[in-house]
């Protein structure tokens, strides 16, 4: 046992307290190289996240279960048998959930067939899994750009959003993966391109057309807002097109997800502090500075609680101005509201043409918004009806005053919409699709088709890595779903 | 003043490292195997997550772990581990290398679809619970040199807690799955395993099961 006598005694236990055995250690990473006290401290994050993620991926696969056994016990229609089979199924899926924990899928099992979208840290392809020949998009984002622009909390948030929802108004994620360069994102494909380009084609829809889109975001938002994640940057270009020309939500790039995690600030304090800068009460002497993980689960109110504190609100300012709410801009709280004063200006530019805040340039648009009671003016030649306009009004108005989920879908703009069943109805534009790699309603065009540049080494990665941790997670509630690899 | 035993007492079973813990709670919780789930999934998942994270507090700790400093794979005071080579004799390699082995070992056991089936449709040989108590004797040998040779690292590193955890994450795991026989986690009577101790104390305190 190699231990120097000068750097641990044993204390004396008289009345102290302490038990017999107390030793006290100085602590120094003196001897140390900087690789490994980051190192350290990397791999004390991951696994606390390890750790963490073990917790709640138990406590929702149990979820899982009892909902299922529970279902099963007060159904008289099913057989036993057929009951049996079903909670061996449930039992099959997780077990291939496990299985794809331990698998590594990498961008050799894609092969892109064509570039069909373009962002600010990355873009959007058309591919096709190798093996098995289905058709995904995906989506690339650089880890530099990100980090440079601190966008990382985002894209956080974006995985998170798009794999906690299973739902039809949600672009689905399948898988993500990373490389040290990029992270990768695999999505279901949506072939009718995005609302933003109908709009070019188009320039403006009728009132019933418009009606149907708005209507359709108003319910995609609301699921969004169910889930505890706010959206923030819902704009034309992120409304996407199904087969069937129904819509889906995506890029939740700047929805805020309310993990702490996701702050990417608190990724510089933790590096800065193992980089040696370090508060006085975490430099103590024989200080154990950690933050208990509790695996005792004992009721269903902790795992509320738990769930609750996951989705806390965040301030933050961040985006591309024409949708964007005054709130956001303005360093105060703000709610899931904003993204109702977004789909206002959506249903302007729907109706009008442009969206209502438009200028010359970002800075004349960010004034505009701010003072948007001088700048929303409904222009002379375009007609509206009174009830579109009163929604508008209702919408892009200030925080207090925008009306909620209730109020909006009661507004007499939509009288007649069947909410429960706007999906199952014939959508305005159908895409004609002739086969499932057709990139038709895509500028693909426009796009540089050139294969993405050779990766290239770099320094740095170890931080790199650690701002990106926890990255590669397949949402379990998504598992299902991944069954198609 | 007498020397007490006490004084010799490894710093792992002293107060207060001997309590540091990053989880707190019963492992129960993430280790008992999911109801309806398939036994082999959840054993195979669980060595891929003890190898990778053992590897990553290894990694940390690798530039003190020398031919220099670790001649020998020690893990108690008269316990060095010696590795079986190709002619099947049993030799005595520096922990560093030691444990290269072992790691790389691991890793293309867990990379061979064969042994580790990752693809739909493959299923685990009839061997794996077999494959799978080596690796886990294996990977036991080097958390106890950690234990033996670099605590005083881990505890600089203020890592104990974490790596505490992990270790008792892996015998609360290896108990329930009879992955680990006791003989191996204590050494015998002469040569005892240093951190083999923890699994008394540990018990004591109630952090593992009886
Ligand atoms: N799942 C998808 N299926 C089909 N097309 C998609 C999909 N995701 C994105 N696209 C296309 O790619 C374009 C860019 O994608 P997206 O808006 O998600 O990324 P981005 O532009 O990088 O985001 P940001 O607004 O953060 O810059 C979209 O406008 C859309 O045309």
């Amino acid at each position: 046992m190699q231990r120097s006598s000068s750097q641990s005694t044993t204390s004396s236990s008289s009345g102290s307290g302490k038990p017999a055995d107390y030793v006290t250690f100085e602590r120094s990473v003196a001897g140390f190289s900087d690789d490994a006290v980051h190192r350290a401290k990397a791999a004390q994050l991951k696994l606390e996240h390890f750790y963490k993620v073990a917790v709640e991926a138990a406590i929702e696969r149990n979820t899982r279960r009892v909902e299922l056994e529970r279902k099963l016990q007060i159904d008289i229609m099913t057989s036993e048998d057929r009951k049996h089979r079903q909670l061996q199924q449930l039992g099959k899926k997780e077990s291939t959930y496990l299985r794809l924990r331990r698998t590594r899928l990498g961008l050799d099992d894609f092969r892109t067939v064509k570039v069909i979208g373009k962002g600010a840290f990355g873009e959007v392809r058309l591919v096709q899994k190798t093996d098995t020949g289905k058709i995904y998009a995906m989506k690339t984002l650089k880890k530099e750009e990100m980090l440079k622009k601190d966008q990382l909390a985002h894209v956080r948030a974006e995985r998170d959003v798009l794999a906690e929802s299973n739902s039809h108004w949600v672009v689905q994620l399948f898988y993500s993966f990373q490389d040290p360069q990029t992270l990768y994102l695999i999505m279901e494909f949506l072939p009718g391109g995005d609302l933003m380009t109908m709009l070019i084609k188009y320039d403006t829809f009728s009132e019933d057309v418009t009606r149907f889109y708005i209507a359709e975001c108003v319910l995609a938002i609301d699921t969004v807002h169910k889930l505890g994640f706010i959206h923030r940057d819902i704009k034309p270009d992120n409304i996407l097109i199904d087969k069937d020309g129904h819509i889906k939500l995506s890029d939740f790039g700047l929805s805020t997800g309310f993990h702490k995690q996701h702050d990417s600030s608190y990724y510089q304090r933790l590096l800065d502090s193992s980089n040696g800068v370090q508060s006085p009460a975490a430099a103590a002497r024989n200080s154990v500075m950690v933050n208990a993980i509790h695996l005792t689960m004992s009721s269903k109110d902790q795992i509320a609680t738990w769930k609750a504190n996951r989705r806390k609100l965040a301030y933050s300012t961040v985006g591309t101005p024409d949708y964007i709410a005054p709130e956001i801009f303005q360093q105060k709280g703000y709610g899931n509201e904003c993204d109702w004063w977004s789909l206002g200006a959506i249903m302007f530019e729907c109706l009008v043409g442009y969206p209502p805040f438009c200028s010359e340039s970002t800075h004349d648009t960010y004034q505009k918004i701010i003072q948007w009671q001088y700048h929303l003016v409904f222009p002379d030649d375009v007609h509206l009806s009174r009830e579109a306009e009163d929604l508008i009004r209702r919408l892009i108005t200030s925080q207090d005053r925008r009306l909620n989920i209730e109020q909006i879908k009661n507004h007499p703009f939509f009288y007649g919409v069947e909410w429960d069943t706007i999906r199952l109805i014939d959508a305005p534009f159908v895409p004609h699709l002739r086969s499932i790699t057709d990139t038709s309603y895509f500028p693909t065009d426009e796009i540089d088709q050139a294969p993405a540049e050779a990766p290239v080494a770099d320094l740095a990665d170890a931080q790199k890595d650690l701002a990106f941790l926890g990255y590669d997670i397949y949402s379990a509630l998504s598992c299902c779903r991944l069954f198609i690899f | 003043s007498p020397v007490t035993p006490i004084a010799q007492k490894p710093l792992y079973l002293c107060s207060p490292f001997v309590e540091a813990a990053l989880v707190k709670g019963n492992f129960k919780t993430i280790v008992v195997l999911p109801k309806y789930v398939d036994i082999m999934e959840w054993v195979a998942v669980n060595v891929f997550d003890f190898y990778t994270n053992l590897n990553e507090f290894y990694g940390v700790i690798s530039e003190c772990c020398t031919q220099q400093s670790c001649p020998t794979m020690s893990a108690g005071q008269n316990l060095n581990y010696t590795w079986i080579n190709q002619d099947r004799k049993s030799v005595h390699l520096a922990a560093p290398t030691y444990i290269d082995y072992v790691m790389t070992w691991i890793q293309n056991l867990l990379d061979d679809e064969n042994v580790f089936p990752t693809k739909s449709g493959h299923d685990f040989p009839q061997s794996f619970p077999s494959t799978v108590k080596h690796v886990y004797r294996q990977l036991l040998r080097v958390f106890a040199h950690i234990y033996h040779a670099h605590y005083p690292q881990i505890l600089h590193l203020r890592s104990e807690p974490h790596f505490n955890s992990l270790f008792a994450h892996f015998l609360a795991f290896g108990r329930e799955y009879e992955l680990l026989d006791i003989k191996d986690v204590k050494g015998a009577a002469n040569s005892p395993v240093g951190a083999g101790m923890l699994w008394e104390r540990w018990r004591e305190m109630g952090i593992l099961e009886g």
